[in-house]
């Protein structure tokens, strides 16, 4: 697998979402479901180690990208982390430019909200992958 | 654009002074940039480097800016003072520590999962994760909920989860919600 494919779905993920979490549900359609890189399970725990370190809570594509390819899935986690934070500036550009219009506003305000749902959906599917492996151990023992 | 199109506070730090601000507040606090943000606003206008107004500014650039926040309003806060070098020194101070961090913790969890003991606790720990990450969810939707947004508000979640119970990609649930956003802006307005 290249590490550059790696940057790319990773890049994907966190420069199409407005939160630390929000890139969580298309890094599990790209890593787990539709090319199988990493479980589940993995990518719960990259969720755990993210959400348990000091600093930002996207660093956890750290995490996925150290699961998906080792140390350099690791260093193309960071990039794909930092890179969305460089449209910061255009950014206040454009903002300054056309924010005062209702609809740019609304807009981007509906991104957000969806971005929630996200969350939503992903954070029950987290509370039910942790359920159903505290079972299968209780069954285990 | 020029870095001073934001405008703040008489002095400014130095790239060292902003590097070292930046690595320190932002890497001490868990559960999300909005402490970090607070912390850097209250380092960077006790020393005069940022006053109200421009702090509003970064902020609302940093809500609007794809992926994590936090990094935006470094991003941002690094430009204001020394354009793009202060902008990638703030970015890499703010990230760098917590990386690694992240990468020794994931690391060393891939030996230490096969124990029984282990692997019960990253259980516990996952159900953690998904209260936290609701946490997230609620905390990212709960500014729109005044009474002049709830509809808007309401409506374009109730969309977004019916994609998403229909397997709709992330990206095709955002573009959706931000269709609806511009077509119908009426009462979208946080605040």
């Amino acid at each position: 697998m290249s590490i550059v494919i790696v940057y790319l779905l990773l890049l994907k993920a966190t420069a199409t979402s407005f939160a630390g979490m929000g890139s969580l549900p298309q890094i599990r359609q790209d890593f787990v479901e539709t090319y199988r890189f990493l479980s589940d399970d993995q990518l719960s725990q990259a969720v755990l180690v993210g959400r348990a370190t000091p600093g930002p809570m996207g660093a956890y594509v750290v995490a996925v990208g150290y699961f998906a390819v080792g140390w350099p899935g690791a260093v193309a986690g960071w990039l794909a982390m930092i890179s969305p934070a460089l449209a910061a500036i255009p950014l206040l550009a454009a903002i300054q430019r056309w924010l005062h219009l209702a609809r740019m506003r609304a807009a981007i305000d509906a991104v957000v909200i969806a971005s929630a749902a996200l969350l939503v959906a992903a954070g029950v599917r987290l509370l039910i992958d942790g359920s159903q492996q505290l079972v299968r151990l209780f069954l285990q023992t | 654009m020029k870095a001073s199109t934001v405008t703040g506070g008489d002095d400014r730090p130095s790239i060292r002074q902003l590097a070292a601000a930046v690595a320190f507040d932002v890497n001490r606090t868990v559960g999300g940039g909005h402490a970090s943000i607070e912390l850097l606003r209250r380092t960077f206008t006790s020393r005069g480097w940022l006053d109200a107004d421009a702090h509003g500014l970064i902020v609302a650039v940093s809500r609007l800016t794809p992926g994590t926040n936090i990094l935006a309003y470094c991003v941002t806060l690094g430009w204001r003072y020394h354009g793009w070098p202060g902008a990638l020194a703030a970015l890499l101070a703010a990230s760098i520590p917590a990386s690694l961090i992240v990468f020794l913790l994931t690391a060393t969890l891939a030996q230490i999962d096969r124990y029984a003991v282990v692997r019960g606790l990253l259980a516990v720990g996952v159900l953690a994760a998904g209260v936290l990450v609701l946490a997230s969810a609620w905390a990212l939707i709960k500014p729109y909920l005044g009474r002049s947004a709830r509809v808007q508000a309401l409506l374009i979640a109730a969309v977004a989860l019916g994609l998403i119970a229909l397997d709709a990609t992330p990206v095709r649930v955002l573009l959706v919600a931000a269709v609806i956003g511009f077509l119908r802006p009426t009462g979208a307005a946080r605040r």
